[in-house]
């Protein structure tokens, strides 16, 4: 947790340009229907990520947080008010380019992996990649590159099977980055892991923001993980607390 | 609630794939049931031959002549009751040479009398015994020729060349279901007197109908005996086995039509067994909770195969269901309409019915054998532990 | 694109089921290949040996050989004519025979058949030069010696070299040699001397058909115009392609017909089979499709993926079929040549093209049947995939 530290003579915080927002969110409305029931989810919300921020947004189950991860990701739309991602405005978008905007400027982590199971670490590393027109041996060399930083070089032509949980989620990270993208999202992605293995992906996710300037935002129910955030902002009711 | 009720009721969890099956298996059935009738429709002139007839033909082919004094001999023969003889004659209709039926130079005297299952009155006999170019037609050829008593209708001669015409005096009706109802019997001598003198007096084959059925045997060995040192020998055999090596000339088409309705019920066994096994996969979790319950193996298997069998038996009586009215009804009338020579009566016969819904039954227990014996061998905590 | 090897390998990761279904493919196939293979097996036995440059001259309303009777004095006013080609030697290019037909036992099945016997001279020999001795030797034509056609060796009683059979009561014939003819439908035939077929059958001064090589195929007008016209003559001239073809069509439209109803009835089954195994698969596989989703591939990448997986799965079945189908090439089957009621025996034989026709089919099914359960993985909205 971070307190604004008081300033004193022989030490000054260091001057900060005010840092440009990645995502946007104003007066963000998200109803779902059960039935006949309107359920509002979201409720004119307003949310901002600074650019190169790692969030973690947390609360309790229904409070909205996924639904606020999936508006972010592209992968949903809202019901009203706007959503703006790196100069998108994702409501104006048909579905196509929904998922143009998703290949080239999201990286996903799920809490359950998600690998293909059919493909081996490398291919499941390259899958982004086949979205672009770049030749097959490019391809190839950044998925080996992607999977050293997250430092299974030695696991690419292994099977999704043939790894641990832990394993898997790095390729699920090195998957993540492959693209370039500019903001990753990650969807509880510890939770389906032990301690140890946890600690490795939470500090894999601390260096792609400090080393490489990935902005993350992590919906999270582990307050170890939220610890290593640079911000944690709670959720309730579909209402920042 | 029973375990059975429990079983069947499984086959409602999934409605669609069990819909789409029970839709695969009703058309496999169908082309059965088809194929299967086939084969029975075409032996229905052996299965309803007359027992009391014997038929005589030339000892090498039906397609070669017998001299015509040689029904003589036949009618003297001890136990020939009655005899009569007929000419094939091949005749088409100018007007629709595709439409095949029986047409035949016959004793107009002596015929009905022998097939006594074609039914006219006795005006109409007595009228076509009395004009010599008068033909009798089945009712069913009637139809396809719109013909009427008193039209005239000519015939092009395939085998006796030339145009020939006759008066239609009386069309009959079969009191017998294996008698053709597409025949066309004329006088044999029109056909005999239109003839050059070498190809005179001769008849295709000679028909007798006896006093004892049961020796049909012998009655026929005496007829051959009497040509055995002729020129020209006979070979007769009851009515039924006439018909029957008829259809063994077929044999290769009929071996060929078996061979395809087993490769059907091999295609039944896939759909029922892909649908079964993909259910008790899907299950493998369900049914570890059953065995920490208390079940056994023994009833898991149970399970499965009532499961099975009541699908194998809802697709077999969905299939029967669809195939009935496609294969007796649409089918077979088109069948009896345009080839009533081949297919004098083409109904499903019960013996097929009872096959077909057996083999859907059996099919579901051999689909389900070796998933039920997998599911059978999994300890409880495997089972649990597969979330498939 | 979605890769190629995550379709190919989804395949693999139920193998049983896979196999099934491609199983299921695989027998339509095999039914559809092979009733092709039968109709070019009878097509080129009977249809395309026709030569176009060759005339049939039969008597005038006969279709058959075997119903024809021409007189002798009448065959050398046919071969003078002018349109007839002529041998290096100034002879006449022709050949004129005597058919009959007799009835053997069948080897192998119950039952006796007719076996079409040819009465052959020197010239019948010089007319088709395709026609060859694959074991023994020619006969002496004079003599009671024979060959016999390669397809119906071993077949009947008797037809084997260095075995006799009868041609009439008391008249055997020796097998001295067997003959080929690429397949044609004289290799059905047994070939013996024309003087020996005449008595045996009481053709003494007739002969049933005249064959002519024309000068050249368009010279047929003029040679059917001087034949015809010539009443005393009483004959019918016929190209020998539209005499083979008028043969076989019948059986031809019979077989074809029948095996492509057929298959198409298996196709339904079978597609619907696939159709199951693709729904599964699709409903398995919702969070890897809600995966692509999110990762940014589209739903028509998405079909696609599906679609190239059922097209696999087809082709997989077809590629088994079609392997199992060529295996028939060494089945013989007969069928009655309605001509003159004897056997006529085929091979069925495949060709590239029909392989070919067989895996097309193999891919329609496996697209038909995969089309909807690849539009349902298209349709799922991402968010509910990832839940599956």
């Amino acid at each position: 947790m971070m307190e604004a530290a008081e300033p004193t003579p022989a030490q000054t915080t260091p001057y900060r340009e005010p840092v440009a927002s990645i995502v946007k969110l104003d007066g963000v409305v998200k109803t779902f229907h059960r039935g006949s029931e309107a359920i509002h989810v979201l409720n004119g919300l307003n949310f901002e990520v600074a650019e190169g921020a790692f969030e973690a947004l947390m609360g309790p189950s229904g409070s909205g947080k996924s639904t606020l991860l999936n508006l972010i990701a592209g992968l949903d739309k809202c019901t009203g008010g706007t959503v703006r991602v790196a100069d998108s405005n994702l409501g104006s978008l048909s579905d196509g380019a929904l998922a143009a905007f998703r290949s080239r400027t999201i990286g996903f982590i799920f809490q359950s992996y998600n690998l293909l199971p059919v493909l081996t670490a490398a291919e499941n590393v390259e899958l982004p990649l086949l979205l672009t027109k770049l030749p097959g041996a490019e391809r190839r060399k950044r998925a080996r590159t992607a999977l050293r930083v997250v430092g299974l070089e030695d696991r690419v032509n292994h099977y999704p099977r043939q790894l641990s949980g832990g394993q898997e989620q790095r390729v699920a990270i090195a998957r993540a980055i492959v693209n370039d993208p500019k903001i990753i999202v990650a969807d509880e992605p510890t939770g389906d892991l032990d301690r140890k293995s946890a600690d490795d992906i939470l500090a894999l996710l601390v260096k792609l923001n400090t080393e490489f300037k990935k902005t993350i935002v992590m919906v999270t129910h582990d307050p170890a993980a939220a610890e290593r955030a640079t911000k944690i902002r709670r959720l309730d009711k579909g209402q920042l607390q | 609630m029973t375990l059975t009720s429990l079983a069947v009721g499984n086959l409602m969890r999934n409605k669609f794939r069990t819909g789409m099956t029970v839709a695969a298996v009703a058309v496999a059935i169908t082309a059965f049931v088809l194929l299967r009738t086939v084969i029975s429709a075409w032996n229905v002139g052996v299965e309803f031959a007359a027992r009391d007839r014997i038929g005589t033909r030339h000892r090498v082919s039906f397609v070669m002549q017998l001299p015509r004094r040689y029904v003589d001999t036949v009618r003297q023969t001890r136990g020939v009751r009655a005899a009569t003889w007929a000419n094939w004659f091949g005749g088409k209709d100018p007007r629709d040479p595709s439409n095949f039926f029986a047409s035949m130079a016959v004793d107009p005297e002596s015929f009905l009398d022998v097939y006594d299952e074609i039914s006219v009155p006795a005006d109409v006999r007595a009228r076509w015994q009395a004009d010599r170019r008068g033909v009798l037609i089945g009712d069913v050829l009637a139809r396809r020729l719109h013909a009427r008593v008193g039209d005239r209708v000519t015939l092009q001669g395939t085998i006796y060349p030339g145009d020939w015409q006759f008066n239609i005096v009386g069309i009959y009706t079969a009191t017998r279901r294996s008698m053709d109802r597409s025949q066309f019997l004329f006088h044999w001598n029109y056909l005999n007197e239109s003839l050059p003198p070498t190809r005179r007096d001769t008849v295709g084959w000679i028909v007798s109908r006896i006093d004892d059925p049961s020796r049909s045997g012998s009655i026929a060995h005496e007829i051959d005996r009497a040509f055995e040192q002729q020129d020209v020998q006979t070979l007769s055999m009851s009515e039924r086995a006439m018909n029957a090596s008829f259809m063994g000339m077929f044999a290769a088409v009929l071996k060929a039509i078996n061979a395809i309705s087993l490769i059907v019920l091999l295609i039944l066994l896939m759909v029922i067994g892909n649908t079964v096994s993909m259910g008790v996969r899907e299950r493998t979790n369900e049914y570890g909770v059953l065995r920490a319950l208390g079940f056994l193996p023994r009833h898991l298997v149970m399970f499965i195969l009532v499961e099975a069998i009541a699908l194998g038996a809802l697709s077999g009586l969905v299939g029967l269901a669809v195939a009935f009215p496609f294969v007796q009804l649409v089918v077979g009338r088109a069948l009896e309409e345009n080839m009533g020579a081949w297919f004098p009566y083409f109904r499903i016969d019960k013996p097929t019915i009872v096959a077909a819904f057996v083999a859907s039954v059996l099919l579901g227990i051999v689909a389900a054998a070796v998933p039920a014996f997998r599911a059978a061998r999994l300890t409880v905590t495997d089972a649990l532990r597969r979330l498939d | 694109m979605i890769p190629l090897s995550y379709s190919l390998r989804s395949l693999m990761v139920r193998k049983a089921t896979t196999a099934a279904t491609a199983f299921g493919i695989a027998l339509v196939v095999f039914v559809f290949a092979t009733a092709l293979m039968l109709v070019e097996g009878i097509s080129r036995t009977l249809g395309s040996a026709g030569d176009p440059s060759i005339a049939i001259v039969l008597r005038q309303g006969s279709d058959a050989e075997l119903a024809s009777s021409i007189e002798n004095a009448h065959v050398g006013v046919v071969l003078a004519s002018r349109d007839v080609a002529r041998r290096a030697n100034g002879d006449p290019d022709g050949a004129a025979e005597v058919m009959g037909v007799i009835a053997l036992d069948k080897i192998g099945d119950a039952g006796i058949s007719n076996v079409a016997v040819r009465g052959v001279t020197e010239d019948s020999f010089a007319f088709r030069p395709n026609v060859h001795v694959v074991a023994g030797r020619r006969p002496n034509l004079g003599t009671d010696e024979c060959m016999i056609g390669a397809a119906i060796r071993g077949r009947f009683a008797g037809m084997d070299l260095g075995q006799s059979f009868e041609i009439r009561h008391g008249r055997r014939v020796r097998v001295v040699g067997v003959f080929a003819d690429r397949g044609s439908s004289y290799e059905s035939e047994a070939w013996v001397g024309v003087d020996s077929v005449r008595t045996a059958f009481g053709r003494e001064g007739l002969v049933s058909v005249i064959r002519v090589r024309l000068r050249d195929p368009s010279a047929y007008a003029s040679f059917e115009r001087s034949v015809e016209q010539n009443r005393q003559l009483g004959l019918d001239v016929q190209r020998e392609t539209t005499y083979l073809a008028n043969q076989s069509e019948e059986s031809s439209k019979v077989l074809n017909g029948i095996g492509i109803a057929v298959a198409f009835f298996f196709s339904i089954a079978a597609m619907i089979g696939a159709m199951i195994t693709m729904y599964a698969s699709v409903a398995r596989r919702g969070r890897e499709i809600g995966t692509l989703r999110a990762l940014g591939f589209k739903r028509s990448n998405v079909l696609l993926a599906f679609l190239i997986e059922s097209f696999a799965l087809g082709l997989l079945g077809g590629a088994v079929g079609a392997a199992a189908s060529t295996a028939m090439g060494l089945v013989r089957f007969s069928i009655i040549n309605m001509g003159n009621w004897s056997e006529l025996v085929f091979r069925f034989t495949p060709t590239p093209v029909i392989l070919a026709k067989a895996m097309v089919f193999a891919a329609i099914m496996g697209l038909l049947g995969g089309f909807f359960p690849a539009l349902r993985a298209a349709r799922l909205s991402v968010l509910e995939a990832l839940r599956a």
